[in-house]
């Protein structure tokens, strides 16, 4: 047992791996210069290894070894030369060139950075302005300089007759159709028409400009129609009855003073249509609204009515919406609904509680 | 670092110039085998007078870089051998080397005595396996393959006295070899 041990391990060496000849190896073999060990394992190899066969056979046809060693030398130095490691230099030169890179790169993207930045300014503010035309409207609609100071100068007078001008011509029609049958037909004449309207208001306009001081003039024209106030109070309270008397204090001066009305009330308006467009708008409705809520809805109606045919912008929406109200408190349902529809159709803001009204309806 | 890496195995090298790119384990490997490849092509460089040396062994290297990072290598050297038999017999075909049947069982036998190494049960029992093939291995390839291995006697003395040239001593060998690793692989199936 003992004595096969050492043959048992060495059956192992059959298949035992070994290196190929190193450079030295292959010549020292050749030369028979190698230990027996050593010759042993070469020889154990060069059983296993075509290559080191081939190059031991090939080595000894050669007659002299100088080419092997000198092609061995050139193609040992090749491959030394192309896997040697990149200088410090380059490495140096490479990393100044990234740098510069990713500088020109940094400087490109604030280059465009600013450019869009630019660019989406300009559309925004564009898109800004084109949002807001009212704005651009009424500053185009300002008057130059000098007609301007003339309006500022002349805005007191200017601007409180239209409340009570509009306040009366448009109270006139409601007035004059209820009025009508029980009153004098000397009324009739005082239907509300625009176009007559424009035609005093020009006149008027004419006449502001004739005479500086229209404080004055308005105060003497309060005081006539205070008399023919009072004369139409003391006609009309000898027919009206008692219920009508609450109105009366409104309406009935305007009536007899509509003559003079006509001249007086809307004359600011051509003057400075534009400028006192919403002004008058707003005063208008406004009355509308005191209508309403005083539950003189045929009178509120007629305004809003007036608002809806003379102005525009938000008053119109505001106008048609305040109409359905009035129709649908009156009852009347269809009207009410159209008018709802209206304000829908027109998209404004009113659009969802008109949605909402017509909803509940 | 040089001196590391040339201190590693092939397999550990291709898997270096495999996985981390790592160039300078690369040029290890090339450096270890350019004498063989060297002494291997210069018959042909002598035949052929139209072959530059400055043109084939960079071509060569080359070709090598490449198939190195695609192909299974179990053996470098065969690789090389494949590599550049292929290069200098048909240069315009680059056939992929793929390693035989053969070759991969006497590698498999190899590693698993590799590991036997350190394994005395392991040990005991790839002995007495391999023991088990070589006494069914006929008896001219199983006296062959006892004096060479077991008795230690090198190509001149086995010769001497067989009569045979070297050259077909070791076809002789390395053929016994073959059919003891198949018996062996084959008893491995069979148990």
């Amino acid at each position: 047992m003992l004595s096969n041990k050492p043959n048992n391990e060495k059956v192992l060496k059959i298949f035992s791996s070994i290196r190929c000849l190193s450079k030295d190896q292959l010549p020292r073999y050749m030369e028979g210069r190698l230990t027996d060990v050593e010759r042993h394992l070469v020889e154990q190899h060069l059983t296993d290894c075509d290559l080191c066969y081939d190059a031991l056979q090939a080595l000894e046809k050669q007659d002299n070894t100088d080419q092997y060693h000198d092609l061995t030398g050139k193609l040992q130095r090749y491959v030394q030369n192309s896997i040697q490691p990149v200088s410090h230099v380059h490495k140096v030169a490479q990393y100044t060139r990234k740098e510069k890179n990713k500088e020109h790169m940094l400087v490109y993207f604030w280059i465009a950075a600013f450019i869009g930045l630019g660019v989406g300014s300009v559309y925004v503010l564009r898109g800004h302005m084109r949002n807001q035309p009212p704005i651009r409207f009424m500053a185009a609609s300002v008057p130059p300089v000098d007609s301007a100071r003339e309006n500022v100068a002349t805005n007191v007078p200017v601007v409180t007759p239209t409340p009570a001008a509009t306040h009366e011509v448009a109270a006139t029609p409601v007035i004059a159709a209820k009025t009508e049958t029980p009153l004098k037909p000397a009324v009739t004449p005082v239907h509300p028409d625009s176009a007559a309207i424009k035609k005093a208001a020009a006149l008027k306009a004419l006449q502001k400009k004739h005479v500086a001081d229209s404080i004055h003039k308005q105060a003497l024209l309060q005081k006539q129609a205070d008399s023919l106030k009072k004369e139409a109070a003391d006609k009309a309270s000898q027919k009206d009855k008692d219920k009508t008397e609450d109105k009366k204090p409104d309406p009935k001066p305007e009536t007899a003073a509509a003559p003079k009305e006509k001249e007086k009330a809307p004359d600011p308006e051509p003057a400075k249509r534009e400028s006192t467009a919403i002004n008058s708008d707003e005063y208008l409705y406004k009355a509308a609204m005191v209508y309403q809520q005083q539950g003189n809805l045929s009178e509120a109606i007629d305004r809003y009515r007036r608002i809806e045919s003379v102005s525009s912008g938000k008053y119109v929406e505001m106008a048609r919406y305040q109409l359905a109200i009035c129709y649908r408190s009156k009852g009347q349902m269809g009207k009410a609904r159209r008018m709802f529809k209206e304000v829908i159709r027109m998209d404004g803001s009113l659009k969802n509680s008109a949605q909402q009204a017509l909803d509940g309806m | 670092m040089q001196q590391q890496l040339t201190n590693l195995s092939d397999k550990e090298l291709i898997s270096r110039a495999r996985k981390q790119h790592d160039r300078e384990a690369e040029g290890v490997l090339m450096d270890r085998y350019s004498h063989l490849l060297v002494a291997v092509t210069m018959p042909y460089l002598n035949n052929q007078s139209n072959l530059d040396p400055n043109v084939v062994f960079p071509a060569l290297l080359q070709r090598l870089n490449a198939s190195l990072k695609t192909q299974t290598i179990y053996k470098a050297n065969e690789w090389i051998l494949h590599i550049q038999k292929g290069y200098l017999g048909k240069p315009e075909k680059n056939t992929p080397f793929y390693p035989s049947r053969d070759g991969r069982d006497l590698l498999h036998i190899e590693n698993t005595v590799d590991k036997a190494a350190t394994n005395i049960i392991d040990r005991q029992d790839l002995i007495v396996r391999l023991e088990q093939a070589l006494q069914r291995l006929n008896a001219d390839d199983s006296a062959l393959l006892t004096q060479f291995y077991l008795e230690n006697k090198s190509f001149a003395d086995l010769t001497a006295s067989t009569g045979l040239s070297r050259e077909k001593l070791r076809t002789q060998l390395k053929a016994a070899k073959g059919k003891l690793a198949k018996l062996f692989m084959n008893q491995g199936y069979a148990k």
